[in-house]
């Protein structure tokens, strides 16, 4: 693999192997993720794009038969260390799912749950900031407004995964997971979604799973191509779209496989 | 006329049945002239059809007969009935008469019989009651019943008859029961569902089923032998609550027990009924296993929950044996949980094993009481299974 | 924003900590109390029920003369039947004396009392034989006779030298008696099948009482709700399964039958009590009141759990029939049901074992009288399980109202007993289960 020679990477995994059971989902993939940029992971469907991106949060851990070896760093920091606190790590490393999730409570309650949960609020005023915070940062702000008190269940698709990336923003994290965040919404939606995810660029690393090589094109600065597992092709996403080195890539890109 | 007994008429049917089976079948056959493809059905078809033709409508008679207080000469109008059947179907087979669509109108009626005895089963529960609950109500006063807090029957008349003490106890027991019973079941059911190793599970959760699958009775005596002496010895005694074995809280810690594994199993159901992805998407934000649990999965499952609940509190108030081995005799509206008191259901016992003429209000208040027992578990119940239901439908 | 370390954990995140470890140990505690409750109520009654299994038994011979036993001198039975159990209680006395004086042991108790070491059964016990057997008299013949129950519960320790001098129906001496009879082996304590064989004994003689009755009545209303219950409830499953169009009337119903599975079991008592005894006129305490009343206990159970094993047939299956122009009843009765049939079998099973074990309908429609006959299948004048009977469970509540401590061991022995047929039936359901489980 190409050497992507980045400095200071947010993200930086060296070997990593996950294991469901005795299947090898995830085979001996290194890779860089930068600060304040939005990484593609793309690949056909069981690739392993998904299983990655929930090792950066040790979402798999709540998998009892999922083993993962290796080393992920944060900051320099080895998140599978034995002192990390997976509930403080994933403070840190937000998560926005595949299908829009908002818990069975009010739009605010949605929003202040984590600020609540990791006490990052001292008062009711504090957490009121935070969660028109959020919401602005979101492009939800102006739908919600006058409806904070309303079940967030009542929203449509889109305005759901919105509420979702929000509630992820309020614990204030400094890197975003999104697991095909748009592959639940209508067209439209998604487009609102998209923007969304160019906005947070600014702010966070964020890192999104796609099945749409066309949504890796439009809002990726940099893709990452994974095939059976392994971490094929990683680089530029315009290079990626344009010239792929692997002939993997090539024929995935080309719609050949997947 | 000489009057048959029960099996007499049957036996008969039966061997018309068997008869017209074969005579039916025959006389298709002769029809058919040797070549079975002529008639619109199967020969044995024409035997089946008149075997039901003879059957059902023999035993819709003789049930219904019997249903209606029998009388000397139902045997001999099932038999006739019969035996009219059995010329009639005979007489109908030609050619093309559909003995199979025939036979599964017959098979139909059948099934259809079968499903209404449930409807039976309610309206037998309901009427019966309700005509000697009239009854007791024409000797003793409804009010005296309803709002009276004395309960003394007396042999020879003039007994006081108040449910209010009886309620009383079974609300209380049934209190102590949920209070014990449902953290328990529902934190058992969180840590299987949630916390336990495969290996674990694979031992608590046949064992707490085992709890499931013993008998009342096997309550009632653990109460009565062991749970009762145990907690006089060392809890009221000692501490001045009074010496009866049999109490409230025997009783009511029994009860739990046994509640135990059905809040837990009804629990398991409605906590895995919340979506995982719910879970994920709190897990995801940084939060322990236990918030999501308390904050997110126990507020969507509330709705479940509150149905589980209100069914074990149904199952709590309509349980007899073990309140009558282990909560005592004695009617008291009292808040002392280690003395004995007596519940709906132990009254309606005593009160119907006793040796009390028949239609004294002494034993027909028991028809009564049965019948508020039934009105208050059928509410909740009705309350418990809409909720539940409109609680699985939201995530279906 | 600070850069905060992961590798430290904040006192924020060590408090949520601890909490989540509270959390997780409520839950094991709950674990823990459910399955102590299981251990202890499991060896609490088996603890006292065991030894129900066990009796004690004195090897006696006893003479029988037959200027005592048959004044006629010819074996005429009407003769010999004039000879009450207390004219063999006599003959008994006699035979003890004889043993011990046999074993070389001294005692300073009376002749009166060393025959009362006997359970007033055993005259019964001689009396039957001698009637059976009319050619004994004369001879002498060694009999197992029952202890009485003081002695028995000495020999499994439910009675000691000290309660027994408080006892006005022992003594200190009668157990030390007993002890040496033990020693010279003219006493001994065997497996009791009487206790699975007998009928219930009264008051005064739990050493006799014996499960045969109840488990006879058990076994007659198993038959009843088996034969009534199944096909009841398996035709009612598959017109609401397969036929019934879904409407008002079905929805009453099916709210109906999950309702009835939840109405009190006393309830039905008090429907039996009305309908079937009252005004249908059948027999009091019968087992076919008995049956017929948990039939309809257990008719919900049954439906639930065959709609069930119908509904995880596939479509397909009924499709592939109807393809091949059978009809709607033939696709169900050629297919859909032999494939349902372990699933409803599994469910038949489970509410049978539910049935077996419930007590308190039973209670009311008189099943809890004190029956020492064996119960007929049939008989001309009380028709098909028309004899009075009792049932296992019931037998346990009849044993617990008795005064006579010995009864408890009783009931608890009546209680494994019932586990035990429970266990069984569970077991042929899981193995059922298990054999036939099928994914689609």
């Amino acid at each position: 693999m190409k050497d992507t020679n980045m400095q200071n990477p947010k993200i930086s995994a060296k070997g990593v192997q996950v294991y469901y059971g005795d299947n090898q989902a995830i085979k001996d993939v290194n890779v860089e993720i930068a600060d304040k940029t939005v990484t593609a992971f793309i690949g056909p469907s069981g690739c392993g794009k998904s299983t990655f991106l929930r090792c950066l949060n040790r979402m798999n851990d709540t998998i009892d038969i999922c083993r993962v070896t290796g080393e992920i760093l944060i900051d320099g920091e080895d998140i599978y260390d034995a002192k990390v606190d997976p509930v403080q790590l994933r403070a840190k490393v937000g998560m926005v799912f595949q299908k829009p999730n908002p818990f069975p409570k009010s739009i605010y309650d949605n929003v202040a749950y984590g600020p609540k949960i990791h006490g990052l609020a001292r008062n009711k005023a504090e957490l009121d900031e935070i969660v028109e915070k959020s919401l602005r940062k979101a492009a939800l702000w102006n739908e919600a407004k006058d409806r904070l008190d309303k079940p967030g269940t009542g929203l449509s698709g889109g305005q759901q995964q919105r509420l979702c990336i929000a509630r992820a923003i309020a614990t204030a994290p400094e890197i975003l997971l999104m697991d095909e965040p748009c592959s639940a919404l209508d067209p439209i939606a998604t487009a609102q979604v998209e923007e969304l995810i160019d906005e947070l660029r600014q702010s966070y690393s964020v890192v999104i799973v796609t099945h749409s090589m066309q949504q890796a094109a439009r809002v990726s600065q940099k893709t990452a191509f994974f095939h059976l597992g392994s971490l094929v092709e990683y680089d530029d996403t315009d290079k990626i779209f344009t010239n792929p080195q692997d002939p993997r890539t090539e024929s995935y890109i080309s719609g050949r496989i997947g | 006329m000489l009057m048959l007994p029960l099996y007499v008429p049957l036996l008969v049917t039966a061997t018309l049945a068997c008869l017209g089976y074969l005579l039916a079948k025959q006389r298709a056959i002769a029809l058919s002239g040797g070549d079975i493809r002529s008639l619109a059905a199967l020969p044995h078809q024409y035997g089946l059809n008149t075997l039901l033709a003879i059957t059902v409508p023999s035993l819709a008679v003789l049930l219904g007969g019997a249903l209606a207080g029998g009388g000397s000469m139902l045997g001999w109008i099932v038999i006739g009935v019969a035996t009219l059947c059995l010329i009639g179907s005979l007489a109908q087979i030609s050619h093309d008469y559909r003995a199979r669509t025939h036979a599964e109108s017959w098979i139909k009626l059948l099934l259809i019989g079968a499903s209404v005895i449930a409807i039976l089963t309610t309206v037998g529960i309901v009427f019966s009651m309700l005509f000697e609950t009239r009854n007791f109500f024409t000797q003793y006063s409804w009010q005296d019943f309803f709002f009276s807090a004395e309960w003394s029957p007396n042999f020879r008349g003039d007994s006081a008859l108040g449910i209010l003490p009886l309620l009383w106890g079974t609300l209380y027991i049934s209190f102590i029961a949920l209070v014990f019973a449902v953290p328990t079941g529902m934190f058992a059911a969180i840590y299987l569902s949630e916390y336990a190793s495969p290996r674990m599970r694979s031992i608590a959760k046949p064992a707490i089923e085992i709890l499931a699958g013993i008998p009342t009775i096997v309550y009632g005596l653990f109460a009565l032998i062991t749970v009762g002496p145990f907690l006089r010895d060392y809890f009221a005694s000692p501490m001045g609550f009074g010496d009866s074995a049999s109490s409230v809280m025997t009783a009511g810690l029994v009860m739990g027990i046994m509640l135990i594994p059905f809040v837990s199993s009804l629990s398991d159901d409605i906590i895995n009924a919340v979506p995982q992805a719910m879970r994920d998407g709190s897990l995801g934000l940084g939060a322990t296993k236990s918030e999501t649990i308390r904050q997110v999965v126990l507020p969507a499952a509330l709705p479940g929950v509150v149905g589980a609940i209100l069914l074990a509190a149904s199952r709590a108030i309509g349980e007899t044996m073990i309140v009558v081995l282990g909560a005592g005799a004695a009617a008291r509206l009292s808040l002392n949980p280690f003395e004995a008191m007596t519940t709906v259901t132990v009254k309606i016992v005593s009160q119907l094993t006793g040796d009390t003429d028949f239609a004294s209000p002494e034993t027909l208040v028991a028809f009564a009481l049965g019948l508020t027992l039934f009105v208050i578990t059928l509410g909740l119940n009705v309350l418990a299974l809409t909720i539940v239901r409109k609680y699985r439908e939201q995530y279906e | 924003m600070t850069h905060k370390s992961l590798l430290t954990t904040d006192a924020r995140t060590k408090r949520r900590n601890a909490s989540e470890a509270r959390f997780k140990a409520y839950g094991l505690g709950a674990i823990v109390v459910a399955m102590l409750a299981l251990a202890v109520l499991l060896t609490s009654v088996i603890g006292t029920g065991a030894s129900a299994f066990k009796q004690t038994y004195a090897t006696v011979s006893i003479p029988l003369p037959e200027a005592k036993l048959d004044k006629s001198g010819v074996r005429d039975l009407d003769v010999m039947k004039k000879v009450t159990t207390i004219g063999y209680a006599s003959i008994l006395q006699a035979g003890m004396v004889a043993a011990v004086e046999g074993a070389g042991l001294q005692t300073d108790m009376k002749a009166k009392d060393i025959g009362k070491m006997l359970s007033k059964e055993a005259s019964a016990t001689v009396r039957n034989y001698v009637l059976a057997n009319p050619e004994v008299v004369g001879t002498e013949v060694t009999f197992d006779l029952l202890i009485n129950g003081r002695i028995d519960g000495y020999f499994k320790g439910r009675v000691t030298m000290e309660s027994a001098a408080l006892d006005s129906n022992t003594s200190p001496e009668e157990l030390k008696l007993a002890q040496q009879l033990a020693d010279a082996g003219i006493v001994q304590t065997k497996f009791n099948w009487a206790f699975l064989t007998a009928p219930d004994a009264s008051d005064q003689r739990p050493e006799a009482a014996g499960l045969g009755v109840a488990i006879l009545g058990s076994l007659y209303m198993m038959i009843v709700v088996l034969v009534l219950a199944l096909p009841i409830g398996v035709a009612a499953s598959i017109y609401l399964e397969e036929f019934a169009p879904k409407n008002r009337w079905t929805d009453v119903i099916e709210v109906n039958i999950s309702n009835l599975a939840a109405v009190p079991s006393i309830v039905y008592g008090i429907l039996g009590l009305a309908i079937f005894i009252n005004f249908m006129e059948l027999n009091q305490s019968s087992p076919l009141v008995g049956g017929l009343v948990l039939t309809l206990m257990t008719l919900p159970t049954i439906i639930i759990s065959t709609r069930a094993s119908l509904k995880s047939i596939p479509p397909s299956i009924r499709d592939a029939a109807l393809g091949v122009g059978a009809s709607k009843m033939q696709s169900v009765f050629h297919h859909v049901l032999p494939l349902a049939a372990p699933g409803i079998l599994t469910g038949t099973i489970i509410g049978l074992a539910q049935a077996l074990g419930e007590t308190a309908p039973l209670l009311l429609i008189g099943m809890v009288a004190f029956v020492r006959e064996y119960p007929a299948a049939y008989t001309p004048d009380a028709g098909l399980f028309g004899e009075a009977s009792t049932a296992l469970p019931v037998q346990v509540f009849n044993w617990t109202q008795r005064a006579d401590p010995g009864f408890v061991e009783r009931a608890s022995g009546a209680i494994i007993t019932l586990l035990i047929f429970l266990l069984i039936m569970n077991a042929i359901a899981i193995f059922l289960r298990r054999k036939f489980e099928r994914r689609w």
